[in-house]
C-alpha cells in the first residue's frame, strides 16, 4: 500500500509527550489538562480554553527513580509515568485530572499531588475523582456529581474555566469531531482486504489523544481522505486478522510486532484503543450535557473493573460481537504485568472466548514497552500458525 | 551404665529450680527455642510456664478449648445431626479436614511466653475467634447440598465476599437470615491455623492461567472456587470491590464457578468526600432488596436496630481498650490477639459469643489496672504495625516480643471500622452504614487517598509507639505503589521501621525464618541492641503450620 | 442387714475410688499428651498426610465445564 501523507508526522508526535502540538496549545494560551484513564472524560478537558493530553511515557524502558518510589512490583505503565514526570517530562500540564480507577497509575497520580516538586509548573494542581464500578442508575448519578465537583468545579474555580453547558456542547462538538474521523478511518478495518494497518490505526488514534484536537483534526480529516481511495495490496500481506483486546497499550510498536508476525490487528479494545474512546457522544432528549457525558463514559467502557454480573458476563460477549464485527479470525488478550483486572479477566477470557463463542485466544503478558520480543514474537508466530491451520481444516 | 555425674548435680541449684518449676522461668532464661522439633515447628514438650500458669493452660486453654469446640459444634449444628454433618464436611472440604483440626497449635504459637493475665485475656480472645468460626464451619455444612445439607435453611443464606461487612444481614436475622462469608472460613482462617491448605488453592488458580503476580489471597479466593471447594450453601451471593483491583478480578472468578445470582456492592474508592456516601447508601439499599429477592425476607427496621446498638458496644469497649493500650502499661491483649480479634468481629458482625468474651476480658484489663500490673514487662520498643500483615505468620507478635521485647501495642487493620452507627433514625443509620462500608480494611488507609495510609505518624503518637514494623506485602500494588514516600518520611521523621516482606497467605515466597533475620538483622546492626531470648534468633520451622 | 448395709457402702466407696482413680489417671495421662505435644505430634505426622492424600486423590468438578451465560433475575433489569 502507498505510505499515508501524515504518517511519519504522526509518529513524530509521539515520540515525546511534550509534542510539538502540545506547546503550539499551550502558546495559544490554552490550559494543558493531562489525564491517564478512559474514565477521566476526555470531553470536559477539552473545554474552551483547554486541552486533554492523555499521558504516556514513550521509550521509557527502565523506571529506576519511579521503581525506588513504587518498586519493581508494580505496573511498568505507572511507574514509566511517574519516572517520565521526575525527569520533568510532565511539567508542561497545568493540572491532572485524576481517577482511582486502577491501583498503579492512581498511585502515580497521587505522587503528583504528594510531591510538591514533582511537576515544575507553577499552577499546577491535581483533582481525584471516584468511578464507580457499576453502570445503574445510581453510578451514572455518582459519577455525574463527581464529574461536576472535581472536575467542571475545580477548573472553575481554580482555572477560570468556563464549564457551562454551552461550553460542555462546544467540547462535544470538536471530540464528536474527532471521534468520527477516527471511527471512520476505523471501519476501514473491517474490508476482506483492510486498506490501513493495526499499526497505522494506532498511530492515529493515540494523536488524537495526546495532541490538541483543534490543531490535529484537519489533518486526521486528510488521512480520512486519503484513505478512501487508498488501494490495498492485490496479494493481503497478511496470514491471519485479530482482534487486540486487554488492558493498557500505547506502544504502536507492539502492534507492529504482531503484524510482523502475520496477523492483522482489525480491532482494538484495550486502554488506550479506540473502540470504546472514539464513539460518537449521544445528548438524549432533555439531558443536560454533562449527564450525556457522564451517562457516555460509564455505559461505553468495557473496562475490567466492571463489577455487575451481567457486565462481568456481557463483555465476553462484546468482544466476541467485536471479533465478529471486524472479521477477526481470532483474537489476542493481552495484559500488563502486574495489572491486576486484566490478569483474572484475561484468565477466564482465554477459557470462554474459545469455548463459547468459537474464538482462538492468544493469551499473553507483556510489558509496557516490549523491548525483549523474542519470546512474544514465538507466541504470536505459533498462535498464527494454528489459527491458520484451524482455517484450513474449515475449508477442508 | 554411665556414671551419674555428680560434680554437675552439684553444681545445680536447686533452690532456683524449685522456684523456676514453682513460678515459671524468667523472661531471658527461658530459651523458647530449643523446645522446637526442627522444621516442623512441634514442641519437644510444651512450655513449663509455673505450676499456676501451665496448669491455667492446660485446664483453662487447652483442655477447655478442646471440650468448648465438641459443644460448639453439638449446640451451632443443633444437635448429633450437626455432628453427622461435620464429619461429612470435614471428610469433604480441604479447608476443613486438613485444616481446623490443628487449632490448638495455633493456640500455642500465639501465646508462647505469655503469662498470668496476658495469657488469659489473651486466650480469651482465641476462644471468640474459633467459637465464631465454628459457628461458621456448622453454618456451611448445616446448609450444603454438596453433603446433603438442609435446603430450607439454604434458602434463607446469603453469601458474601469475606469483605462484605457482616452487618448487612442484621435486618433478616429475626427470620432466619444469615450470613456466609465464603472465604472468610474456607481461606482467611485458615492462614493463620495451619498455612499448608492455602498454597494449593494458589495453585490451582495458576494451573487455569492466573500469572503469579496478583495479591496472593485474592488468588487464593479465586482458587477455593476454582477447585471447587466452597459449600453450595447459599443461594445467591453479594460481592464487593474490598478494596483493590485484584478483589474485582477475583469476583469474575467467583462469579462462574459459583454461576448463582450475584449482586455487586462495590463502595467508593475516594470516600473523603460526604458527596459520595448516598451512592454507597443506595447501593446497600438495592443490596438488601436483591436479597430480599432472592430469600423472601423482609426487611425489619427493629432488627438492624437491635444489632447495631449492640455492634457499638462492642465498639466503645473497643476503644477503651485502645485507651488502656495507649496510656498503660496494663494492656493484657497480646499482639496477634488483638489484631485477629479485632479485625474478625468487626468484618463478621455482632453475634453473641463476642460479648462473653468482651465480658470476660474486660474483667481480666479491670484487674491489670486496678492493680497496675505490668503485662509485658520487658518491653523495650512499643510497636506499631502498619499495612497488611502476612496471614502465615500472624504470631510473629509473640515471637517478637519473646525474643526482642517488641510489644506490638496495635496496628493498622485494628483501626478500621471506628465508627459508632446512629440508630435515630433509617436515613442516619444509612449512611454511617455506608461510611462503615467504607471504612473496611484496606480502603480506610490503604487505598482512597495517601493522606489516609499517612494517619501512621498520627497514631504512632496516640498510641505511644516508638518503632514501626511496615509490612511489605510484596504483591500488595496499592502499598507497593508507595514504598519510597514511606522511606523518604520514615528518614525524615527519624523513625525506627523495620519493612517486612511477605505475601500474605503465600509462605514460600518470604519463609517466616527470613522475616525473623530481617528484624534480628535490625535490631542487632540498627539498634544495637541483645535478644532476650537467643534461642529464638534462628530456628527451622519451614514445614510447620 | 447392717452387713448388707455395709457391703453397699464398700461397693460404693470402691466405686467413687475407682472413679476418682480412673479420673485422675485420664487426668494425668492427657496432661501427658498435652505436655509432650502429642496432640500435635498425632495431627502432624498421621492425621494431616492421610487427610491430604485423600483430599489430593478426590475427585473434582473441572471448571471448564462451569456455564457462563447471564442469570436472568428482576434486579438484574
Amino acid at each position: 500500500m502507498r505510505d499515508l501523507k501524515h504518517l511519519i508526522y504522526f509518529e513524530d508526535l509521539l515520540q515525546e509527550a511534550n509534542n510539538e502540538l502540545v506547546r503550539k496549545g499551550k502558546e495559544d494560551g490554552n490550559l494543558c489538562l493531562g489525564y491517564t484513564c478512559y474514565f477521566m472524560p476526555e470531553v470536559l478537558l477539552d473545554l474552551p480554553g483547554c486541552f486533554a493530553v492523555r499521558l504516556r511515557a514513550p521509550k521509557c524502558t527502565s523506571p529506576d527513580m519511579a521503581s525506588y518510589y513504587m518498586s519493581g512490583r508494580t505496573c511498568h505503565y505507572g511507574r514509566s509515568l511517574l519516572e517520565r514526570a521526575l525527569e520533568g517530562g510532565f511539567n508542561f500540564i497545568d493540572a491532572q485530572l485524576a481517577t482511582e480507577t486502577c491501583t498503579v497509575t492512581c498511585r502515580f497520580q497521587e505522587h503528583l499531588e504528594y510531591m510538591d516538586d514533582v511537576i515544575n509548573n507553577a499552577t499546577f494542581k491535581t483533582s481525584f475523582t471516584d468511578v464507580p464500578f457499576k453502570k445503574n442508575a445510581n453510578s451514572i448519578d455518582h459519577y455525574r456529581k463527581q464529574l461536576k465537583i472535581k472536575v467542571l468545579d475545580f477548573l472553575a474555580k481554580e482555572y477560570g474555566v468556563d464549564t457551562s453547558d454551552e461550553a460542555i456542547l462546544k467540547a462535544i462538538k470538536i471530540n464528536n469531531e474527532v471521534n468520527d474521523i477516527i471511527t471512520e478511518i476505523g471501519n476501514f478495518r473491517k474490508l476482506d482486504n483492510p486498506t490501513i494497518t493495526g499499526y497505522e490505526f494506532s498511530v492515529i488514534t493515540l494523536v488524537s489523544m495526546v495532541c490538541p484536537k483543534y490543531l490535529i483534526v484537519d489533518k486526521l480529516r486528510e488521512t480520512l481522505e486519503e484513505l478512501r481511495t487508498r488501494e490495498p495490496d492485490d496479494k493481503p500481506n497478511f496470514k491471519i486478522k485479530v482482534l487486540l483486546a486487554g488492558s493498557e497499550n500505547d506502544d504502536p510498536d507492539f502492534i507492529k510486532l504482531i503484524e510482523g508476525c502475520g496477523a492483522l490487528v482489525v480491532a482494538d479494545r484495550h486502554c488506550y484503543g479506540s473502540l470504546e474512546a472514539r464513539q460518537h457522544i449521544d445528548i438524549r432528549e432533555g439531558e443536560d450535557p454533562l449527564t450525556a457525558v457522564a451517562r457516555h463514559y460509564l455505559l461505553t467502557s468495557q473496562c475490567a473493573r466492571f463489577m455487575e454480573q451481567k457486565e462481568m458476563r456481557h463483555r465476553k460477549k462484546v468482544l466476541a460481537d467485536y471479533a465478529k464485527e471486524y472479521n477477526a479470525d481470532g483474537i489476542i488478550v493481552e495484559s500488563n504485568k502486574f495489572c491486576e483486572y486484566w490478569s483474572f479477566e484475561r484468565m477466564i477470557d482465554t477459557i470462554v472466548l474459545p469455548r463459547d463463542f468459537g474464538y482462538p485466544v492468544c493469551s499473553i503478558e507483556k510489558e509496557y514497552i516490549n523491548t525483549a520480543s523474542g519470546q512474544l514474537r514465538t507466541r504470536f508466530q505459533a498462535f498464527v500458525e494454528s489459527v491458520e491451520l484451524k482455517k484450513i481444516q474449515e475449508d477442508k | 551404665m554411665k556414671k551419674p555425674d555428680l560434680k554437675k548435680l552439684k553444681e545445680v541449684d536447686f533452690k532456683k529450680a524449685a522456684k523456676d518449676f514453682v513460678y515459671g522461668k524468667p523472661h531471658g532464661e527461658r530459651r523458647l527455642g530449643d523446645l522446637y522439633i526442627p522444621k516442623t515447628g512441634l514442641y519437644k514438650h510444651r512450655e513449663w510456664r509455673g505450676i499456676k500458669d501451665t496448669m491455667y493452660y492446660f485446664n483453662n486453654i487447652w483442655l477447655y478449648n478442646y471440650g468448648m469446640i465438641v459443644r460448639d459444634i453439638m449446640v451451632y449444628g443443633g444437635g448429633p445431626k450437626g455432628l453427622i454433618q461435620f464429619l461429612k464436611g470435614t471428610w469433604r472440604y480441604r479447608w476443613m479436614g486438613q485444616t481446623y483440626l490443628t487449632v490448638m497449635h495455633w493456640f500455642d504459637r500465639c501465646l508462647e511466653g505469655m503469662r498470668g493475665e496476658t495469657l488469659a485475656a489473651s486466650a480469651w480472645h482465641f476462644r471468640g475467634i474459633v467459637s465464631a468460626c465454628l459457628y461458621q464451619i456448622t453454618g456451611f455444612f448445616n446448609r450444603d447440598l454438596n453433603i446433603g445439607g438442609d435446603p430450607a435453611l439454604r434458602a434463607k443464606t446469603i453469601g458474601t465476599d469475606e469483605t462484605v461487612w457482616g452487618g448487612v444481614i442484621y435486618p433478616y436475622m429475626d427470620q432466619g437470615g444469615y450470613y456466609l462469608p465464603t472465604q472468610m472460613i474456607p481461606y482467611f482462617v485458615t492462614c493463620h491455623c495451619n498455612n499448608h491448605t492455602v498454597l494449593n488453592y494458589i495453585d490451582a488458580v495458576q494451573a487455569y492461567g492466573l500469572p503469579g503476580d496478583p495479591c496472593p489471597m485474592c488468588q487464593a479466593e479465586a482458587g477455593i472456587y476454582i477447585e471447587d471447594d466452597v459449600p453450595d450453601a447459599y443461594v445467591a451471593m453479594v460481592t464487593t470491590n474490598e478494596a483493590c483491583d485484584s478483589s474485582v478480578g477475583t469476583s469474575v472468578i467467583q462469579d462462574w464457578m459459583m454461576n448463582k445470582p450475584l449482586f455487586a456492592m462495590p463502595q467508593v474508592m475516594q470516600f473523603d468526600d460526604d458527596s459520595v456516601l448516598e451512592n454507597c447508601a443506595k447501593e446497600i439499599e438495592m443490596a438488601w432488596r436483591f436479597m430480599e429477592e432472592q430469600t423472601g425476607l423482609e426487611f425489619h427496621w427493629e432488627e438492624l436496630k437491635k444489632h447495631i446498638e449492640l455492634q457499638n458496644k462492642q465498639n466503645q469497649f473497643e476503644r477503651e481498650k485502645w485507651d488502656v493500650a495507649a496510656n498503660t502499661h496494663s494492656y493484657p491483649i497480646n499482639g496477634v490477639a488483638q489484631a485477629l480479634y479485632r479485625i474478625f468481629y468487626s468484618q463478621y458482625g455482632e453475634r453473641p459469643f463476642w460479648h462473653d468474651v468482651d465480658a470476660k476480658v474486660r474483667k481480666i484489663m479491670e484487674k491489670c489496672v486496678t492493680e497496675d500490673i505490668n503485662t509485658f514487662p520487658m518491653t523495650r520498643h512499643r510497636v506499631i504495625a502498619w499495612s497488611c500483615a502476612p496471614l502465615y505468620y500472624s504470631a510473629w507478635c509473640t515471637w517478637a516480643y519473646n525474643c526482642w521485647g517488641l510489644n506490638t501495642i496495635i496496628n493498622m487493620d485494628s483501626l478500621m471500622f471506628d465508627l459508632d452507627i446512629r440508630t435515630d433514625t433509617y436515613e442516619n443509620c444509612l449512611l454511617d452504614i455506608a461510611k462503615y462500608h467504607e471504612w473496611a480494611p484496606m480502603r480506610r488507609m490503604a487505598v482512597g487517598g495517601l493522606q489516609h495510609i499517612f494517619e501512621l505518624w498520627e497514631n504512632m503518637e496516640k498510641f505511644n509507639c516508638d518503632m514501626v514494623m511496615m509490612y511489605d506485602q510484596l504483591q500488595c500494588k496499592g502499598m507497593q505503589g508507595v514504598v519510597g514516600l514511606f522511606e523518604d518520611e520514615f528518614r525524615a521523621r527519624n523513625i525506627h521501621a523495620i519493612w517486612m516482606p511477605h505475601a500474605l497467605p503465600d509462605k514460600r515466597t518470604v519463609p517466616r525464618s527470613q522475616i525473623r533475620q530481617i528484624i534480628n538483622d535490625y535490631m542487632f546492626t540498627v539498634m544495637g541492641e541483645e535478644p532476650l531470648d537467643p534461642s529464638l534468633l534462628d530456628f527451622d520451622d519451614i514445614d510447620s503450620w | 442387714m447392717k452387713k448388707k448395709a455395709k457391703k453397699k457402702k464398700n461397693k460404693a466407696v470402691r466405686f467413687v475410688k475407682k472413679t476418682l482413680g480412673i479420673a485422675a489417671l485420664a487426668y494425668a495421662g492427657l496432661f501427658c499428651v498435652f505436655y509432650y505435644d502429642l496432640d500435635g505430634k498425632l495431627l502432624y505426622y498421621v492425621v494431616e498426610p492421610f487427610m491430604k492424600n485423600h483430599f489430593d486423590n478426590m475427585e473434582r468438578r473441572d471448571p471448564h465445564t462451569v456455564p457462563y451465560e447471564q442469570i436472568d433475575s428482576e434486579y438484574m433489569k
